[in-house]
């Protein structure tokens, strides 16, 4: 229940430009690879679906644990160490 | 900022995008990808005053007199012997890839090629003779034109549609045609093969007349099966090998008809005549590689040539540059991977031949053609393993070949990671023969 004395600050974080790359790099490999593996399954070459199958779990696996890792980081109710540049922060305001 | 970095990764894909499948080339050619350049020399084209036209005789005409001349008189008599013994030994063994079912395989498929000789049957340098007299309505009797562009995307269709894959044209050269059409056996004599100004090719008793009209030559190229050739060496690899030379005489002599009916003359030729490498250079179609063969950018050294002479006035092609040489420079997988220690391991090419069988006056990787044709004995197949090895010859459904290609061809740097990682996929290793049957067991064919 809150009072009418709370405040509450909600912060849009954006992220920064080179994340949005980074993260198009990861999904723009992650493709490659899982292409490389099923064709190289149709052409029949064992060794080249198997290396790229599991550097495409391996990658996908390591992407997926950054980003649980990254929403670990900061827990509730505390701001970013480091605050995206882009950061927003909205106006507190008080109920009533 | 942050527009700045979309637009950047926007601009990226779309290089990439464009680099695969964008064109590259002449509107005259298919739209090929834009990593493989077009230039007005082809690489190592230089020719020194030693080049001239090449007798005709390759391993196959020389190697009787120099394994004579090398192991002794009656020593080609017993090698043969020796492979038959071998060769009926592992039929009834049924070897993988020498079973009866793997040698006839490679039989059959023979049999258009086997049926084509130079000048005659499917190969015939003139139109049959007609039933009845011709009339103006009649095909060949009136001439189709068209711009030599128009005429070009023309003749290129109708290849295509008779199974070539990759088709450019060609100036005539007269110092690729072979001086001579070497006797099949004892009863016959070599043909020299001459230019004249006449207006039909002929072929009589002692000579192949090619007309001096003749200033255009279709090169063209035709993959072989991959699935086959991966089975190299061994009679399975072979079919690969004779399927080409069967399906090349078949497009040729298709190609011949057409070309015949549009009002011109044509002379069909598989492997005979002329060398096949040098019209495909100038032709676009591919380059000279560390094999001492055509390398094309779509499917290695994978490909049958074959090539019709006519005096149908065509656009020419330009050769192409896709980074191939400075790739086998540091390559080398194909000489590693070679049985006999036929290929070169020479950083650089040079004039320096190896034998007879090579055509002297320009640079290359001359190969050891004797080395390869006594183990061809030996193995009792034609081999191949250095066509399987080339990491240009590619299945054409992962997209990265294509990307890695590209790299090639733009950034020569790469050039040894992408042999590093071609070994590291295991690509270009032999498959087991019998793998074959059981994929091709079903009643529709895969791919």
């Amino acid at each position: 229940m809150t009072n009418a004395t709370d405040v509450f600050t909600i912060t849009i974080r954006r992220r920064r430009w080179w994340f949005w790359a980074l993260a198009g790099l990861w999904l723009l490999l992650e493709l490659l690879l899982l292409q490389t593996a099923l064709a190289s399954v149709a052409e029949g070459e064992p060794r080249a679906a198997t290396i790229s199958g599991i550097a495409a779990i391996v990658l996908a696996a390591a992407g997926v644990l950054l980003w649980l890792r990254r929403g670990q980081s900061q827990k509730p109710g505390e701001p970013s160490a480091q605050p995206d540049d882009a950061s927003t922060p909205v106006e507190p305001q008080g109920q009533g | 900022m942050k527009a700045g970095g979309f637009v950047a990764a926007g601009g990226a894909l779309g290089s990439l995008g464009a680099l695969a499948i964008g064109t590259g080339v002449g509107e005259n050619q298919r739209k090929r990808a834009r990593w493989i350049k077009t230039v007005d020399r082809p690489t190592l084209s230089e020719k020194t005053a030693d080049y001239k036209r090449f007798s005709g005789k390759d391993m196959f005409a020389i190697y009787v007199p120099l394994k004579t001349q090398r192991d002794g008189v009656g020593s080609f008599e017993a090698e043969q012997a020796s492979k038959s013994k071998r060769l009926a030994a592992w039929m009834s063994e049924r070897k993988p890839g020498f079973s009866l079912p793997d040698q006839q395989l490679s039989e059959g498929a023979w049999t258009v090629m086997r049926s084509s000789r130079p000048g005659t049957g499917l190969l015939s340098w003139t139109r049959p003779p007609a039933r009845t007299p011709a009339t103006p309505a009649e095909p060949g009797t009136q001439r189709y034109t068209a711009s030599p562009e128009e005429m070009a995307s023309t003749v290129k269709a109708a290849a295509r549609l008779y199974g070539a894959r990759l088709v450019g044209i060609a100036p005539m050269n007269e110092n690729y045609v072979n001086q001579q059409v070497p006797r099949e056996d004892e009863k016959q004599i070599d043909k020299d093969i001459v230019f004249e100004d006449i207006d039909v090719p002929s072929v009589t008793d002692t000579k192949f007349v090619i007309p001096r009209k003749m200033k255009w030559v279709v090169a063209i190229a035709i993959p072989m099966d991959l699935e086959l050739l991966s089975r190299a060496p061994t009679a399975l690899g072979d079919t690969a090998s004779a399927l080409g030379y069967s399906h090349s005489a078949f497009v040729v002599s298709s190609l011949a008809v057409f070309i015949r009916g549009l009002g011109y003359e044509a002379i069909p030729c598989v492997n005979d005549t002329a060398q096949s490498i040098p019209f495909a250079i100038d032709a676009g179609i591919g380059e000279l590689s560390r094999l001492n063969k055509l390398v094309t950018p779509e499917f290695g050294p994978a490909v049958r040539l074959c090539k019709v002479f006519t005096d149908l006035p065509m656009a020419y092609d330009k050769p192409i540059n896709f980074g191939l040489v400075e790739f086998c420079k540091t390559c080398k997988k194909c000489a590693e991977a070679c049985p006999s220690r036929a290929l070169s391991f020479d950083s650089e090419p040079s004039v320096r031949t190896r034998g007879p069988w090579n055509n002297p006056g320009h640079k290359a990787w001359y190969e050891d053609s004797y080395k390869c044709f006594e183990y061809w004995q030996k193995s009792g197949s034609a081999c191949g393993v250095c066509l399987v090895s080339c990491p240009y010859t590619k299945g054409n459904q992962a997209w990265i070949h294509e990307g890695a290609k590209a790299a090639v061809s733009v950034a020569p740097a790469t050039d040894g990671v992408f042999r590093i990682l071609d070994n590291a996929f295991g690509y270009g290793k032999q498959r087991d023969p019998e793998q074959w049957w059981k994929n091709n067991s079903s009643s529709e064919r895969r791919g």
